[in-house]
């Protein structure tokens, strides 16, 4: 997973072991992770931006735009109350929806 | 079999999802990317293409080729993303007719995004509007006597695709493309194949202006994208319509509006048409993809 602030607070190792288990090539499964990881990004980044004003949202994009990490966390935590929480909340919600199409695609009647 | 479609199953619902993803949060919070937009030249930032491509961590189904970088594995992400995202800042959530300043902003990056220039007014001439709501056509009678049964050319794939949208009782506004099959060249065959009707009669000032227009509109390219997902087709105008009381803008053949992906329930939906400048006849009709 490619590092951005929020990676220490966002795990996504039960994706990778779910993915894991299917049978597929090795580039189909580094695909699907690719994917999974955007879906997460932009869940997250929609989840930070909607707790923030207008002015704070322009600071937020820039420090994120120019990878300051450190910045970007003193930021949030100086706007928004328990903002890992939220994240953290955010990212489980989109696992779950995640976890729930792995087992729809197991059990779906595939047609030729 | 099964394992391929479990591939296919995710990476297509995931894909949706994520071109569902950005193009929201492009729209949500337009205000701060159009500021980072504005003021990139103090944050090397070059557009929300540039924010998005340094921050989006992941790849897209048609580029699955991976690349080192700086030591980092990144991969490659499907350009369509990126005009989606841009798009989305740049047309209104209400269809309605482009401010003059909203079209020259989606023309540079029409223009940009597909590497053909596009614009809503060309040689002085413009449509009612460059926004609308599209709708399906029929098929065209290419020559006189050209029916559903020969229509296709023996290519049996396009003909159980398109069969069922079935022929316009009459001609376009241009009449037949050719005098005979014999005659009918592969221009013929794509100009009746990417086709679209539109609004002529409603451009500024057409009724004083008549024998202009129809000379600058015969066959004259456009590029009609879809917003929602990317999609774009070449294609020439070969109609007028449809009527205003229909509620629609313009409409599309059959293949238009396959490529597309836009129809909804009620067989419309919103698409942008611009004009293409090609004094050369360079621009081949049919599906255009994003530039890298």
């Amino acid at each position: 997973m490619k590092k951005h602030f929020y990676t220490s607070v966002v795990e996504t190792s039960s994706i990778s072991l779910a993915i894991a288990d299917m049978d597929m090539s090795n580039e189909e499964r580094k695909h699907l992770l690719g994917l999974v990881e955007n879906n997460l990004h932009h869940a997250i980044l929609d989840a930070v931006l909607s707790e923030l004003s207008d002015k704070d949202k322009e600071e937020f994009v820039k420090l994120f735009a120019e990878g300051e990490d450190e910045k970007v966390w003193k930021l949030l935590r100086g706007r928004v109350e328990n903002i890992e929480d939220k994240i953290k909340n955010t990212a489980e919600a989109l696992k779950r929806e995640l976890h729930k199409d792995i087992e729809d695609s197991k059990n779906k009647k595939h047609v030729k | 079999m099964q394992k391929n479609n479990n591939y296919k199953f995710l990476a297509d619902k995931w894909t949706r999802r994520h071109q569902y993803a950005t193009q929201e949060i492009a729209k949500k919070h337009k205000k701060s990317f159009q500021w980072l937009s504005d003021n990139s030249k103090q944050l090397a930032v070059g557009s929300l293409s540039g924010l998005l491509l340094l921050t989006n961590p992941g790849s897209s189904p048609s580029a699955q080729v991976d690349v080192k970088v700086a030591s980092q594995q990144v991969q490659k992400i499907d350009p369509k993303t990126f005009l989606i995202a841009d798009l989305a800042t740049a047309v209104p959530d209400e269809v309605r007719p482009l401010s003059a300043e909203e079209e020259a902003k989606i023309g540079e990056l029409l223009t940009k995004g597909y590497g053909i220039k596009a614009s809503a007014e060309l040689e002085g001439k413009r449509l009612n509007r460059s926004y609308g709501l599209i709708g399906a056509e029929q098929h065209l009678a290419r020559y006189p006597g050209d029916t559903m049964d020969t229509h296709f050319d023996g290519n049996s794939e396009d003909s159980s695709k398109y069969y069922s949208s079935g022929m316009a009782p009459g001609l376009g506004a241009w009449g037949y493309f050719t005098t005979s099959r014999a005659a009918m060249t592969e221009e013929d065959v794509m100009r009746e194949k990417y086709y679209l009707a539109v609004q002529t009669f409603l451009s500024p000032d057409f009724n004083n202006r008549v024998a202009e227009y129809r000379d600058f509109y015969k066959f004259r390219k456009m590029l009609v994208v879809n917003p929602h997902n990317g999609k774009a087709v070449v294609a020439v105008i070969g109609d007028a319509g449809p009527a205003e009381w229909t509620g629609k803008h313009l409409g599309g053949s059959p293949e238009v509006m396959k490529h597309l992906e836009r129809v909804d329930g009620r067989a419309r939906g919103p698409v942008l048409y611009f004009f293409l400048d090609d004094p050369d006849d360079t621009i081949p009709l049919g599906p255009v993809e994003p530039f890298q």
